[in-house]
């Protein structure tokens, strides 16, 4: 998990996040940032969502609990 | 599907771009959006610089153009084309093919065949494939392959998610026999229960275009689009190019024999420099040897950004020497293709500027 928040916040370019940040919130979150989160749970993941899986999620965590449940 | 060939050459590219060049970042000022995030774009997507037709301009003008300059340069012969094979998919008319325009203005031969194909991005590889089997003919001893295309008339200039991509272009592609004992081997993927992604509602005559048709409605994100509009789903694109890509490059190397190492270049089609990189990396490919850098001189062109990234790239390697190449195309049907071939021994490989 902090690895996963580690490499969001990256995407995200903010220093850190938490479990509970929601990530509509961050003025940062844009077309491209939602391309670029696509591209890093494909590549570091293998988890390949569309565009309208994150339009569903609202907090870190959900992100991470819908990239687990997609893994298995 | 699996395609073999045998014995098919290219011999020539040709390439003309509209000389009207239009820069990201003054385009973007009219967007009402935050310069920040403008160049962010255009370190991520590429995009800077593209070339766009003037108001009026068609695909037989940059195509007939480009075939009369090589005429004049004495690097094609009028009465050689024995086949003239157009990709477009902004027709100069719905009827007559626009093929059969360029050859009569251009006063070429009747005992030829004029054929247009409606591909997208995957046009170059599907118009070599079209070559390459007219070429099994006794009769035609030269195909001409033109991939040309305007989109940017049918992008609307108030929608950011496609309009800053789009570049106008023809490539005019020379296909001959090849007196060495060369192999071609290519692979196909069509999908069109997912051909929405990537659209032109209306227009043709499911949905003519109509005053109704020209309104322009508001997209989300402050973007305005008609139905008259090119429409682009961009993330499912880059999620298809993500899924697909890999496995159709990796099949054809393996019913080719070879692998990674030995292609010394992956020539895919230009949609942004992300997408490539993106690719590339899931590819396990090093970024030197998949070219990106098309959209961000001359705009995303469609079927003609496979010929321009190869005269961009390696304008003197295939002209003087011969790479193994991997090309591939991928978009509209949506269509995926790849092909495995040499490049080398090009009498020429040029792009000029219209007019």
């Amino acid at each position: 998990m902090n690895e996963f928040l580690k490499k969001l916040a990256e995407v995200l370019e903010v220093p850190e996040l938490k479990e509970s940040d929601e990530l509509k919130a961050f003025p940062q979150w844009d077309s491209l940032a939602v391309l670029s989160v696509i591209a890093m749970l494909d590549s570091n993941y293998g988890v390949n969502l569309r565009a309208a899986d994150l339009g569903a999620v609202t907090s870190a965590a959900d992100l991470w609990n819908l990239v687990q449940s997609k893994k298995k | 599907m699996n395609f073999t060939f045998h014995r098919k050459r290219i011999s020539g590219l040709f390439t003309v771009v509209p000389s009207n060049e239009s820069s990201f970042l003054e385009e973007m000022k009219n967007f009402n959006f935050p310069e920040a995030r403008s160049l962010k774009l255009k370190e991520v997507m590429g995009y800077d610089k593209r070339r766009m037709v003037q108001p009026g301009v068609c695909v037989s003008d940059l195509a007939s153009f480009g075939l009369q300059k090589m005429f004049d340069r004495g690097l094609l012969a009028k009465d050689d084309i024995d086949a003239l094979i157009l990709i477009t998919q902004t027709p100069d008319h719905l009827m007559p093919p626009t093929s059969n325009i360029i050859q009569g203005r251009l006063g070429l031969k009747q005992d030829m065949l004029c054929i247009d194909l409606n591909q997208a991005c995957a046009g170059f590889v599907l118009g070599l494939m079209q070559a390459f089997m007219l070429l099994e003919q006794d009769s035609i001893r030269k195909v001409v392959l033109i991939n040309a295309d305007v989109l940017s008339r049918k992008a609307s200039n108030k929608d950011r998610n496609i309009f800053p991509l789009i570049g106008d272009a023809a490539a005019i592609t020379v296909i001959e026999r090849d007196p060495n004992d060369s192999v071609i081997h290519a692979r196909v993927k069509m999908d069109g229960a997912r051909c929405e992604a990537l659209t032109i509602p209306a227009g043709g005559l499911r949905l003519p275009s109509s005053a109704e048709t020209a309104v322009l409605q508001d997209v989300g994100d402050n973007n305005l689009r008609a139905k008259d509009h090119l429409y682009m789903d961009g993330t499912a694109i880059f999620n298809f190019v993500q899924t697909e890509v890999p496995p159709l490059i990796e099949g054809l190397l393996q019913q080719a024999g070879r692998d990674k190492d030995s292609v010394d270049y992956f020539l895919c089609h230009q949609p942004n420099r992300f997408m490539l990189q993106k690719l590339a990396d899931k590819m396990k490919i090093p970024h030197a040897k998949m070219p990106n850098n098309v959209v961000e001189k001359f705009g995303n062109s469609s079927g003609a950004t496979i010929p321009i990234a190869i005269i961009t790239n390696l304008k003197d390697l295939v002209q003087k020497g011969s790479v193994r190449a991997c090309l591939a195309g991928f978009g509209g049907g949506l269509t995926w293709a790849a092909m495995l071939m040499d490049l080398g021994g090009l009498a020429f490989c040029e792009m000029i500027d219209y007019p």
